[in-house]
């Protein structure tokens, strides 16, 4: 029994630290001789190579089941957000001074590159306050309604290439967040206003601001390659008395039961930003 | 090291001896003090003046408590641990980043913020947990406090007062009486048959005798000396002056001793310390690497000082702490049912792995009881039955002679029962009389019967009590037969005093003259009686002649005025404090345990052998150095010390010894007996333990045992005679002071081991699949897969439980016939169960979550390969409109809401792998099957509570906005399940293989 109790040898002790990386008297790294080290490297080689190969064939099996059209599950998004372009929610720009507004120009005009007559030529001219559907068609390409340009009449960047901003009447586009199989109810259209005590003229393109019902549903960035969403344009007409003030605008989808009141996501069926224009 | 303790060694010889000597000359110079005032009256005592002082001088006559640690500081120290600190470095990072997130107006997120109030609070609770347990068990002094009496008679000025016992000062002249306690350290000045009990402070079982001589020079041992905190048992007046006050005192010194000893750190402590500072520095090397890491990518600053902070969250096990607390208290919740209480926690483990137990004597393997043990007559000895609840064998009572020799132990006895104890067994009764008479009291209860009665029948005429001159009692009865008119003289003695008054010995029945053939047996007989630690008193009586001493005869004790010779021998009583019944076979199973019995008692070596060879510390066979030099004929020195199994060192010898000797000696005999040691020795022999690697538990109930209580790795006090020192010192406390539940101890601390083992397998496992994302989120940039908050839900509410009740699990094999384990080889937490829980179970565990995750993304639009790399849109707070792999544009809070989805389906992944893993943690080498699935219900439940809570959490309204749990779809709970069962067949695998090929390369890497 006695001889459990063994002194540590102290000898031991003092060189026992350098021995942990290399001890040269065994040949041992990390306490480990090289064929150690190869067996149970190999093991872990075997062992990890088996995972991976498991996790591959679950990832493999997961991505078959999935549909290449519609994703199996939609209920993350089930309205969709607004978005203005350009995309800044704090505009402020000096409207003799090009420099400072040509960046939400250019932006304005790369984003409406896609609704050239060009592009928008190829699609469909659908019939209006209908739902465009094609759910039944056998050919998983489907069509797309056109939506020109020219719709956004003054804030098309056709007749003013300034978009408005030289003349400090600058112009927003409002888009809704594409979402698959989405059916608005109603009649939706873009409502915006200034909170400020003077009403603020503004003009909407198309008129009244409205959102026509033949470019819903989308079918999918794979079904539906050539679908652009509707646009709504906002002018805002400003004056002198409101020239080198932050104005604060809210727009918002209206008229259907898409949510535009959530209190946690501010950009579902809505969007606020401000403007300062200085002359 | 050894040059350090030998060091300390040294010193604490210097102050011993400086200690005496200024005791010697303290002594003389009050000596000197009151000589000068001593007037030819009597004693006059100080003056009062003269006292104040003095008082002035030394300070009152009371313990005081050392100075300690102040107990804020003690405080900060339990919250300024390895992972405390990193937990509070991750908390002041949430704070900081929580800050800056403040400042630039963008609270959206209170995430950072609850985080850090979170780690702050689990680290505030474990330390204000860990402060409470240490709290309890170091208020030490205040036990020798409750020892001490408060008041006492003092002579100053000549005049008796009663004082306040604090204001005695050294010189000071006190009046003693039975029943009083000693206020001081005193030497006698004059007594009548004082005795004192000094049980406590050196295991001596019986009172002790103060007479005015010296008869020693230690103090000790020396009859003149009373000691501070003992108790006067009998005596009327006795006067003695003080010579020690307060902290100077024997008790002041062994109090000091003890409170002076540091506690010593458990084994389960340094166990958890050891992997807790590896974990630490684990988790800080994750963290600084990706730190780097991440501002080599190109992150900002910040931004990588939170993913240190996340790494950390992620890799520290901030349950782990509670988890050990839980399991350790549950077993001492356990071991309390059984009767051992357990003050120190961290105790519970330690009797686990216990090697050497050194145990006091007295009151511990024996009863504290002087109890017959032998009796010689008729030239026979007969043994007695000693065990506690007379279950033991007789002997044969049909001899004439045993009847004469219960006649003189019945009638020549002054003791008497406490009046109303009728219900209680006779060995339990209180009995007024000292140790020895006691015994025979009940002795003859048991074997006569009625004693009161017995002695009501032969009326007592005359009786002269035991006095030290003499060494003889006498007293002289009627005959309980009215027509027999003689009387009858009883006599009890010291038998070689007895012996010298016979002329006639009693065998069977018969009176034959003593020759030397019976004079002979009579000394073989009191040999082996002596021999065998017994204390042993010879009986002899005689019929008076009836016309000599007619009835009504007036026999005066004083003069004598009856024989005192000639009388007839009748036999011998030996007495011992006999062991309890169940020692023997306790100290048998802890020999089975591979663990060492040492016996450490105050009292003589001859009685230490003999109890030590009663319970089976000394083994049958096993002899001593003198032992075979007895048996050879040889001198002692020519002994080879290595034959001798057995070794009994006495005090004396132990104090001529070195440390190196000391450890020789207990290396190279395995039984060893201490005796005569003193409580500075006990010290040093459970240090010379340590110092071999031996992991030592004491045993012990009086105050001399206090320091070595406290030294040891874990002290073992007795509940129902242990002095409150003790029992303060101590780290366990055996309520019904039975050794052999110290055996329940070690076999319940040797299965929490195991099952601590399996607890922390456990907790250490997850810890891979939370750090795993972090790593992902940051080299390969997905969107963030688990939360920080999230983890901390699995670590501090579902996985509690299911750990715990692992230490519900049942022992895998015979515990009790192992080696107690090494503690430096046989680590808890070990090379193979970290690697095989990290990179083997862990890693399946990780590969489970992300299966489950890329589910969830892909099944709600976003595919693998888009999702790597799409990081930083994916957080960008102004981007409301990013593609997913349909088309579909998602918002901010519509991805933030997916990201929830995936901390949840991640949590619900390491879930599923964990109940699995649970599972397999049940068993390290059996199949979970041996084992059995539902016999461990409180695991089954664990389970279910997991389950639920998990099922609460997900799918409780409200949770999305406050923890971050979405409700998710059913079917990603099942997509971890192929994982479970892997994680299950897996480590069947890998117990057949360990259980088939015992020391095989697989045995090697994969047991642990």
């Amino acid at each position: 029994m006695a001889s459990t109790e063994d002194k540590p040898a102290t000898k031991e002790n003092t060189s026992s630290w350098k021995d942990s990386f290399y001890n040269p008297r065994t040949g041992e790294v990390m306490g480990r001789t090289a064929s150690s080290w190869a067996l149970i490297l190999l093991f872990y080689l075997v062992f990890y190579c088996f995972l991976a190969g498991m996790f591959a064939l679950t990832m493999w099996v997961l991505l078959i089941s999935l549909d290449d059209y519609v994703p199996k599950y939609q209920d993350r998004v089930p309205h969709p957000g607004l978005v203005i372009r350009p995309n800044s929610l704090d505009m402020s720009f000096n409207k003799s001074d090009p420099l400072k507004y040509v960046q939400y120009v250019k932006h304005l005009e790369s984003f409406l590159q896609r609704y050239n007559d060009s592009q928008q030529d190829n699609n469909e001219d659908c019939p209006r306050g209908e739902y465009f559907l094609q759910d039944d068609t056998e050919d998983m390409n489907k069509k797309a309604c056109l939506f020109k340009r020219g719709f956004l009449s003054l804030c098309s960047g056709l007749s003013d290439t300034n978009f408005g901003y030289s003349e400090g009447k600058p112009c927003v586009l409002l888009k809704m967040n594409r979402i698959i199989g989405l059916k608005p109810r109603g009649d939706p259209y873009i409502n915006c206003t200034v909170k400020k005590e003077g009403p603020i003229q503004m003009q909407y393109f198309p008129s009244e601001g409205r959102i026509d019902k033949m470019y819903f549903p989308y079918y999918g960035k794979k079904a539906h390659e050539n679908y652009v969403q509707p646009l709504v344009a906002v002018k805002l007409l400003l004056t002198k008395d409101d020239y080198n003030k932050e104005l604060p605008v809210e727009c918002r989808v209206e008229g259907t039961d898409l949510r535009n009141n959530d209190e946690r996501d501010k950009f579902l069926g809505r969007v606020t930003f401000r403007i300062k224009v200085v002359e | 090291m050894f040059e350090m303790d030998g060091e300390m060694d040294k010193k604490k010889k210097k102050k011993k001896k400086i200690n005496k000597k200024e005791k010697m000359e303290g002594m003389k110079k009050e000596m000197d003090i009151v000589s000068k005032r001593q007037t030819p009256q009597g004693f006059r005592g100080l003056t009062s003046a003269f006292a104040a002082q003095v008082l002035e001088r030394d300070g009152p006559n009371e313990l005081k408590p050392p100075k300690g640690t102040p107990e804020y500081v003690k405080f900060a120290r339990q919250l300024a641990g390895g992972l405390q600190c990193l937990m509070w470095v991750a908390a002041c990072i949430c704070f900081i980043a929580f800050g800056i997130e403040l400042a630039r107006g963008n609270v959206t997120c209170f995430d950072n913020l609850y985080l850090a109030i979170t780690l702050i609070a689990v680290v505030v609770v474990t330390g204000c947990f860990g402060y409470y347990q240490e709290f309890k068990s170091t208020n030490i002094i205040a036990s020798f406090k409750n020892l001490v009496p408060q008041q006492a008679i003092v002579i100053r000025d000549g005049q008796k007062n009663q004082i306040n016992a604090h204001q005695l000062v050294v010189g000071d002249l006190v009046e003693i009486k039975g029943g009083d306690g000693i206020p001081a350290d005193i030497r006698i000045i004059t007594s009548q048959a004082c005795k004192v009990d000094n049980s406590s402070l050196t295991g001596e079982s019986e009172p002790q005798t103060r007479t005015p001589e010296c008869t020693h020079e230690n103090p000790l041992e020396t009859r003149n000396i009373a000691f501070f905190s003992t108790t006067c048992m009998e005596g009327t007046v006795t006067t003695g002056m003080i010579i020690n006050t307060g902290d100077r005192t024997i008790i002041g010194r062994i109090a000091t001793l003890a409170s002076g000893v540091g506690n010593e750190k458990t084994p389960i402590a340094i166990e958890i310390e050891h992997f807790v500072d590896i974990i630490a520095g684990l988790a800080i090397f994750f963290g600084f690497t990706f730190f780097v890491v991440a501002m080599f990518i190109g992150y900002a600053f910040l931004e990588a000082m939170i993913f240190f902070m996340a790494i950390v969250v992620a890799y520290v096990p901030e349950g782990l702490l509670a988890t050990v607390t839980v399991c350790l208290s549950l077993t001492a919740k356990r071991l309390a049912r059984k009767n051992c209480v357990v003050k120190n926690l961290e105790a519970v483990e330690t009797l686990g792995s216990t090697s050497v137990i050194c145990s006091d004597k007295t009151g511990t393997l024996t009863q504290n009881r002087m109890t017959v043990a032998h009796l010689w007559f008729d030239n026979h000895i007969h043994a007695a039955d000693t065990t506690e609840d007379q279950s033991g064998k007789s002997f044969d009572q049909s001899s004439e002679t045993w009847r004469s020799l219960a006649r003189v132990a019945s009638l020549c006895n002054r003791a008497t029962f406490r009046p109303d104890q009728e219900g209680v067994p006779i060995p339990k009764r209180l009995v007024v009389g000292d140790a020895s008479e006691t015994a025979l009291l009940k002795f003859t209860e048991l074997t006569v019967g009625n004693i009161v009665d017995y002695r009501e029948r032969f009326k007592k005429a005359v009786e002269l009590p035991f006095n030290s001159t003499n060494k003889f009692q006498v007293s002289i009865h009627e005959l309980d037969d009215p027509l027999d008119l003689r009387y009858l003289l009883v006599m009890k003695g010291a038998p070689e005093r007895i012996l010298e008054r016979c002329s006639t010995i009693l065998i069977k029945g018969q009176e034959l003259p003593l020759d030397e053939q019976w004079s002979e047996a009579f000394q073989t007989a009191y040999m082996d009686l002596g021999g065998l630690g017994e204390r042993v008193l010879g009986f002899c009586h005689l019929h008076l002649n009836e016309k000599e001493y007619p009835r009504g005869c007036p026999f005066d004790p004083d003069e004598m005025n009856f024989p005192t010779s000639g009388l007839c021998f009748a036999g011998l009583i030996s007495m011992i404090d006999p062991p309890r019944a169940t020692v023997p076979d306790a100290v048998m199973k802890c020999r089975t345990a591979g663990i060492r019995v040492v016996m450490v008692t105050g009292d003589h070596p001859i009685t230490a052998r003999a109890i030590a060879a009663n319970v089976g510390i000394i083994t049958e066979g096993s002899e001593t150095v003198e032992d075979i030099a007895q048996r050879k004929r040889i001198p002692v020195e020519q002994v080879n010390k290595r034959d001798a199994r057995a070794c009994v060192i006495s005090g004396g010898q132990l104090k001529d010894m070195s440390s190196d000797e000391l450890d020789e000696a207990l290396r190279s005999h395995p039984e060893m007996v201490f005796a005569r040691t003193s409580p500075q020795q006990k010290l040093i022999i459970v240090e010379s333990c340590q110092r071999l690697g031996s992991i030592v538990a004491v045993t012990g109930d009086g105050v001399n045992d206090s320091p070595a209580l406290k030294k040891a790795d874990i002290g073992v006090a007795m509940g129902i005679a242990g002095s409150d020192a003790a029992k303060n010192a101590a780290d366990m406390i055996l309520l019904d002071d039975n050794f052999a539940s110290i055996v329940t101890g070690v076999e319940q601390g040797r299965l929490i081991f195991d099952n601590l083992k399996k607890s922390i397998a456990y907790t250490l496992t997850k810890n891979i699949p939370e750090l795993t994302p972090y790593l992902i989120y940051i080299t390969v940039s997905v969107p963030l897969p688990l939360g920080c908050i999230t983890i901390l839900f699995i670590e501090l509410a579902t996985d509690i439980y299911p750990s715990v009740s692992l230490a519900y699990e049942k022992a895998e094999s015979d515990i009790m016939n192992l080696k107690p384990r090494n503690p430096r080889q046989h680590r808890l937490v070990n090379e193979a169960l970290a690697v095989y829980s990290y990179f083997q179970i862990g890693a399946i565990q990780s590969y489970a979550g992300f299966t489950d995750y890329f589910a969830a993304m892909a099944q709600e639009g976003w595919f693998p390969l888009l999702c790597v790399g799409l990081r930083p849109q994916w957080e960008d707070v102004h981007l409301q409109d990013l593609q997913d792999s349909y088309g579909q544009e998602w918002t901010f809070s519509q991805r933030l809401y997916q990201q929830y989805t995936c901390y949840t389906v991640f949590f619900v992944s390491i879930e599923i792998c964990q109940i699995s893993d649970v599972l397999i943690r049940k068993t390290r080498r059996l199949s979970v099957f041996q084992q059995g699935f539902f016999r461990n219900r409180v695991l089954v439940s664990a389970i279910v509570f997991q389950l639920l809570l998990g099922n609460l959490l997900c799918y409780c309204p409200g949770m999305p906005n406050i923890f971050n749990f979405m409700p998710i779809r059913v079917q990603w709970w099942f997509v971890p399940v192929p994982y479970g069962i892997l994680i299950f067949v897996y480590d069947e695998i890998r117990k057949l293989g360990v259980r088939r090929f015992p020391g095989s390369w697989w045995d090697q890497e994969l047991y642990y």
